[in-house]
């Protein structure tokens, strides 16, 4: 049974429980693509994404709507899961390393990007990648990107900036090396 | 970044899969019980909550405890007098133990109850009780408006004193030209008029502070007594001794030695008995005569009030010796905490900077 058929036979739970479901249901691709933009991987994005509403499941009692919305708050909670998973790869990165290098696998962000758009994001770090997804592809505004990120509201506009500058200076010198 | 490129990133925005909405859906619905309060209850909230109920404990706690006791009111009343009371006690102390020092010292100390010094409302005082010997002790402090006052005030004083059949037992008196002028007198009044005495006294001036105390001496007078009676019956005893004839003439001699100092200890005994007596005939008035400008000390609402504020005084110096103490602590933790925080924020922008 999928979420949008748990919408025509609602399952008797708690008001808390049915609204956290709703949530889940209300932000689930918005949480999923921050992390595939974020990760730049699909299957990773998928497991930190139910490890995200895992958390958010066990936190649930403690959120406040008054401080934050809720995507907010899922964000937050979807960006630690990351950066913890970041923090484990680094540490196993290091570690195997030293016998032999890893190899990174490059894969699509969406379906349905030009392979130029793909490639300018692919120029872009992680920190730069989870700003353009926040600000643009999920259209929050700039309180509530600072909110997610933890720095200012200024700064999410110079990295903004500058991530969409490099973006745009790779899209450029792509046309005029195809010119 | 041109609009058509934005609009083709939201265009392709990545949806998450039927399989992951299953997994999410599977976990919404396998709902764990609500945690329990205590666990739902934040840190943050728990200090908003914590910081005005102890102020209000705090609050009430001065309240309950200024208006209950007695001993801190006294003591707000005494720091509000400005008049060095303890000073007037020692003056006052000093008379007696003079007189006191005619007594008897076999008279056990303990055997004389003592009420401590205690205040009472302008103008009025405790009566003796008459059917015992009691030591009365009162401390009177007045204010008057300029050093012409004082001075026919200290008159006042003396007169008073001796148409009750008492006598100024000390006097001094202070007053520098254009300064501030005070006079201390020590009064010796008959006990039955003591309360006359402190009434017309505390019409002098403006009542600043009262205090008074009463010591019983009926028990060092009852051992008096009957050291006294002992004493005596040994006398006549050795008497009867020395009448026997038949007494060998050294025997007589350590017999005479013995009655000659028991006739001393007799008469020092008397001599004791006669002073505590004479100590409990007069009681002791220290009175202290002043032009400086200090409020008046209104007995009730007002000594209440300094009481709480004592309260409140001392609740201020408990919570900054554990601010000084506590502080150094938590201001660690607190620089422990950002410079992991600082730590941990580098770490991850170069986390993000390599992914």
């Amino acid at each position: 049974m999928t979420i949008s058929a748990r919408r025509q036979q609602p399952v008797q739970h708690p008001a808390w429980s049915a609204s956290f479901a709703a949530t889940a249901e209300e932000h689930l691709d918005d949480v999923y693509a921050y992390l595939v933009y974020f990760t730049r991987d699909r299957t990773l994005a998928e497991d930190l994404a139910a490890d995200t509403f895992e958390k958010a499941l066990r936190q649930w009692g403690r959120f406040d709507a008054r401080r934050a919305s809720a995507r907010t708050w899922l964000c937050q909670i979807a960006r630690t899961t990351a950066l913890d998973w970041f923090r484990a790869e680094d540490r196993r990165r290091r570690r195997e390393e030293r016998s032999a290098p890893a190899e990174r696998v490059e894969e699509a962000f969406a379906d349905g990007l030009s392979p130029d758009l793909e490639a300018a994001l692919a120029s872009l770090s992680a920190a730069e990648r989870e700003i353009v997804a926040l600000r643009i592809l999920l259209e929050l505004d700039g309180e509530e990107t600072a909110r997610v990120l933890g720095i200012s509201p200024t700064n999410v506009s110079t990295r903004l900036s500058r991530a969409l500058e490099k973006m745009t200076a790779k899209l450029e010198g792509k046309v005029s090396a195809d010119v | 970044m041109s609009e058509s490129l934005i609009r083709e990133l939201r265009a392709a925005k990545p949806a998450a899969r039927p399989e992951l909405r299953e997994r999410v859906q599977a976990l919404a619905t396998a709902e764990p019980a609500r945690r329990p309060f205590l666990d739902r209850f934040e840190w943050r909230r728990l200090v908003l909550v914590a910081a005005p109920a102890t102020v209000v404990v705090a609050l009430v706690a001065a309240g309950v405890i200024g208006l209950t006791r007695d001993d801190l009111s006294g003591g707000g009343q005494q720091a509000a007098s400005g008049v060095t009371t303890t000073a007037l006690t020692e003056q006052a102390r000093k008379a007696d133990d003079s007189s006191a020092a005619t007594i008897a010292p076999s008279a056990p100390e303990d055997s004389a109850a003592t009420i401590p010094f205690s205040n009472a409302p302008p103008g009025g005082s405790v009566a003796p009780d008459p059917g015992r010997v009691q030591r009365y002790q009162a401390e009177l402090q007045l204010r008057v408006e300029n050093l012409n006052e004082l001075s026919r005030a200290t008159q006042r004083a003396q007169r008073i004193a001796a148409s009750l059949g008492g006598n100024v037992s000390s006097l001094s008196y202070d007053a520098p030209r254009g300064g501030i002028g005070s006079a201390n007198i020590l009064l010796r009044i008959p006990v039955e008029r003591v309360q006359t005495a402190m009434t017309q006294l505390s019409q002098l001036g403006t009542i600043l502070g009262q205090r008074f105390g009463i010591e019983d001496l009926q028990p060092a007078v009852d051992d008096l007594s009957i050291q006294v009676e002992q004493s005596q019956r040994r006398i006549a005893r050795l008497r009867k001794q020395l009448e026997n004839t038949k007494l060998a003439d050294e025997e007589r001699a350590v017999l005479q030695s013995r009655l000659a100092s028991e006739r001393q200890r007799l008469t020092e005994l008397r001599s004791g008995l006669k002073a505590t007596r004479a100590e409990g005939r007069y009681a002791t008035i220290a009175l202290t005569l002043t032009t400086e400008k200090i409020e008046a000390v209104v007995p009730g609402g007002d000594s209440k009030l300094e009481g709480i504020k004592d309260v409140l005084v001392w609740e201020g110096i408990v919570a900054l010796y554990a601010l000084v103490v506590a502080g150094p602590i938590v201001l660690l933790g607190v620089l422990i905490w950002l410079a992991l925080r600082l730590r941990r924020r580098r770490e991850e922008t170069r986390l993000l900077a390599q992914t």
